[in-house]
């Protein structure tokens, strides 16, 4: 079954091909990775997916429906959750507070029912407590629930980041450049996290830099380059892809 | 002269309260009762004010007693700013208008249909709440500066709507006159002292309102969106309601303000709602501490009494709020009295399991 969906996808900026004419799709329950040299057009892709650019030309769909030109929080609402490449937590608030923010969508309390603390709203706040603290045991940051995000070490912030996003309850789940400043202790923790957020039946969508962790956590990757998709396949197919090679890891030797 | 004029804000805010401390230090148990109990205890002498000030024969008690029904006033002003400016992060200065929204409302369905003053409280904040929704839709996407030209441009089409008594309703520059005491149970409240539990057992009723809404789904909102908007959309907060309902709810409270001050003063004119009012409840919230309540109504006694003790000097009030404004921008962007983070009682097991940090 098809999650994600996109035909023919373009943006452009000023004259900029950011991405040109991107076709792919992802199936349910995939790790699914993204890559291609710095400026390919990853994380546009990411954006126009998520709603906070919206596509000139192609459609995106998302389990089946239309998403192109939703609004952000219609995205989220519909189950679909992201991480940002440069992390953006609301670092004055804690830590408790962050994941609370992804809950906010599946919940019901409207203004009326807040301002009066009706039975109803407080027995949602109970809950919804619990649960940000099941996403904070997940990713292991339940012990720091009370201090401010900003106070995090990066590793955790990017931790918290997905923790974040996985408290919306998402199907899917796009994470940029998740291992960005991690070491290597927190480098495998992440991929043994990825693969339990698959098990949860979570599909995952990530773009990394980190060779060795997308061949080792990802199922299907996708290789672009300046805005075109250059290959898709399973890690050893994209690892012998001449084009792959020449663009990507010839790269890298520069 | 009134010295007793800052002497409830200083019971109201002692300096010991565990509010008082850095956001993020533990605070002992003892000191965590000790605050309550002291805030308790200053509220309870502050309401007997008028007896007392009446026990001790003290001359200026009317006067003391308007003044300090002022200050509540501009406490429920700065209270319904501090929701959109304090919360919502929006640079807001032209709450004044909303303000003379509520005045008028009720100044024309009580003179002209002879509704008793608190039945157009509704009214007045359904009007006020209205006229925020209609004017903010189109400005509400605007960014700080922005939305601070806008808001001022707004307050000043108010002011000369009202001086060129638009649709025959607003008297122009004379304004109207002749409005009703408020009545409640076949009780009409005219003496200073009436006007003072008025006005502050609804500032009282605002505060815990405000309170439960500040610490709930929608207040979170407000504040994600304060932090980062991008983020609180990408998270999905949908940042254009959520701003829009904050903008509503605090132009209804201040309408519901206006409403109290056209019955106390029985007479409104375009003067009472000028953008140097809009500017005394900015300072009020900026000064006190942006989104802390507390904070708000310190820095209502502070704009409100200071003035009053320097009397002599009254045509440099508007060039002290400036330089207050000024001051505090540079020395202590967070205000007087800052919010401090929200720390929430988790439920079994969770709470057992992982202490506050710094508690143990
Ligand atoms: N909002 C924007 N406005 C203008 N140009 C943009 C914008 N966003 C991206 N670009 C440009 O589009 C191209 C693709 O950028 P993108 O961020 O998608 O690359 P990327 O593959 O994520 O790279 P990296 O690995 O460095 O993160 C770049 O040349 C970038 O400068
Ligand atoms: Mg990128």
């Amino acid at each position: 079954m098809l999650i994600l969906s996109l035909s023919s996808v373009t943006k452009t900026f000023g004259g900029l091909v950011a991405v040109a004419g991107v076709t792919f799709n992802v199936e349910r329950g995939q790790i699914v990775g993204l890559i291609g040299p710095n400026g390919a057009g990853k994380t546009t892709i990411f954006n126009l997916i998520t709603g906070s650019i919206k596509p000139d030309d192609g459609r995106i769909f998302f389990s089946g429906r239309s998403i192109n030109g939703l609004k952000p929080h219609r995205v989220v609402s519909l189950g679909v959750a992201r991480t940002f490449q440069t992390i953006r937590l609301f670092p004055k608030l804690t830590v408790l507070d962050n994941v609370l923010s992804g809950r906010h969508c599946r919940l019901n309390s409207g203004v009326i029912a807040s301002f009066l603390r009706l039975p109803s709203q407080r027995q949602e706040e109970k809950l919804v407590l619990k649960r940000a603290m099941e996403e904070l045991e997940f990713v292991g940051l339940a012990e720091a629930w009370s201090v401010p995000a900003g106070s995090l070490a990066h590793g955790d912030q990017r931790k918290l980041e997905i923790a974040r996003a996985l408290a919306t309850e998402p199907k899917l789940l796009i994470l940029d450049e998740p291992a960005g400043g991690m070491n290597d202790t927190e480098t495998e923790f992440l991929a043994g996290l990825v693969r339990e957020i698959r098990d949860r039946d979570i599909t995952v969508t990530l773009i990394e830099h980190d060779m060795g962790f997308v061949m080792r956590v990802c199922q299907r990757i996708l290789v672009m380059e300046n805005g075109s998709l250059i290959a898709q396949g399973a890690p050893l197919e994209i690892q012998s892809d001449p084009k792959v090679i020449e663009a990507y890891l010839g790269q890298e030797e520069d | 002269m009134s010295p007793d004029c800052p002497e409830p804000s200083d019971r109201k805010v002692p300096k010991d309260s565990p509010e008082s401390k850095a956001p993020f230090s533990p605070s002992s148990a003892r000191a965590k009762a000790k605050g309550p109990i002291a805030l308790a205890i200053g509220c309870l002498v502050f309401l007997l004010a008028p007896f007392i000030l009446a026990g001790l024969k003290i001359q200026a008690t009317p006067y003391i007693l308007d003044l300090l029904s002022m200050v509540g006033l501009y406490a429920l002003l700065a209270l319904s700013l501090n929701v959109i400016l304090g919360l919502g992060g929006m640079f807001h200065m032209g709450h004044a208008a909303f303000f003379a929204m509520g005045a008028y409302v009720t100044a024309n369905l009580n003179l002209t249909y002879g509704w008793p003053i608190l039945a157009t409280l509704p009214a007045a904040a359904l009007a006020a709440g209205l006229m925020a929704l209609i004017v903010a839709f189109p400005v509400i996407h605007l960014r700080g500066d922005y939305l601070l030209i806008v808001t001022i441009g707004i307050v000043e089409i108010v002011k000369i709507a009202l001086t060129n008594d638009i649709f025959g309703l607003t008297g122009g520059p004379n304004g109207l006159i002749g409005i009703s005491r408020p009545t409640l149970f076949g009780y009409r409240l005219s003496r200073p002292q009436d006007f003072f539990y008025l006005i502050w057992i609804m500032v009282a009723l605002t505060v815990i309102l405000f309170h439960w809404l500040e610490n709930s789904r929608f207040g979170r909102a407000l504040k994600y969106i304060k932090e980062d908007a991008v983020a609180a959309e990408g998270m999905g907060v949908n940042a254009t309601a959520y701003k829009l309902m904050a903008f509503v709810i605090g132009a209804a409270w201040a309408g519901m303000a206006g409403t109290i001050f056209a019955s106390k003063m029985r007479t409104i004119s375009p003067d009472s709602f000028t953008f140097g009012e809009s500017v005394v409840m900015f300072t009020i919230v900026i000064l006190g501490g942006s989104g802390n309540q507390k904070g708000v109504i310190l820095g209502a006694f502070l704009v409100i009494c200071l003035p009053e003790l320097f009397r002599d000097f009254q045509d440099m009030r508007l060039l002290a709020y400036g330089a207050a404004l000024v001051a505090m921008m540079i020395f202590r962007p967070q205000g007087l009295w800052p919010p401090k983070a929200v720390q929430y009682n988790l439920p079994s097991p969770y709470k057992e399991k992982y202490p506050r940090e710094g508690s143990c």
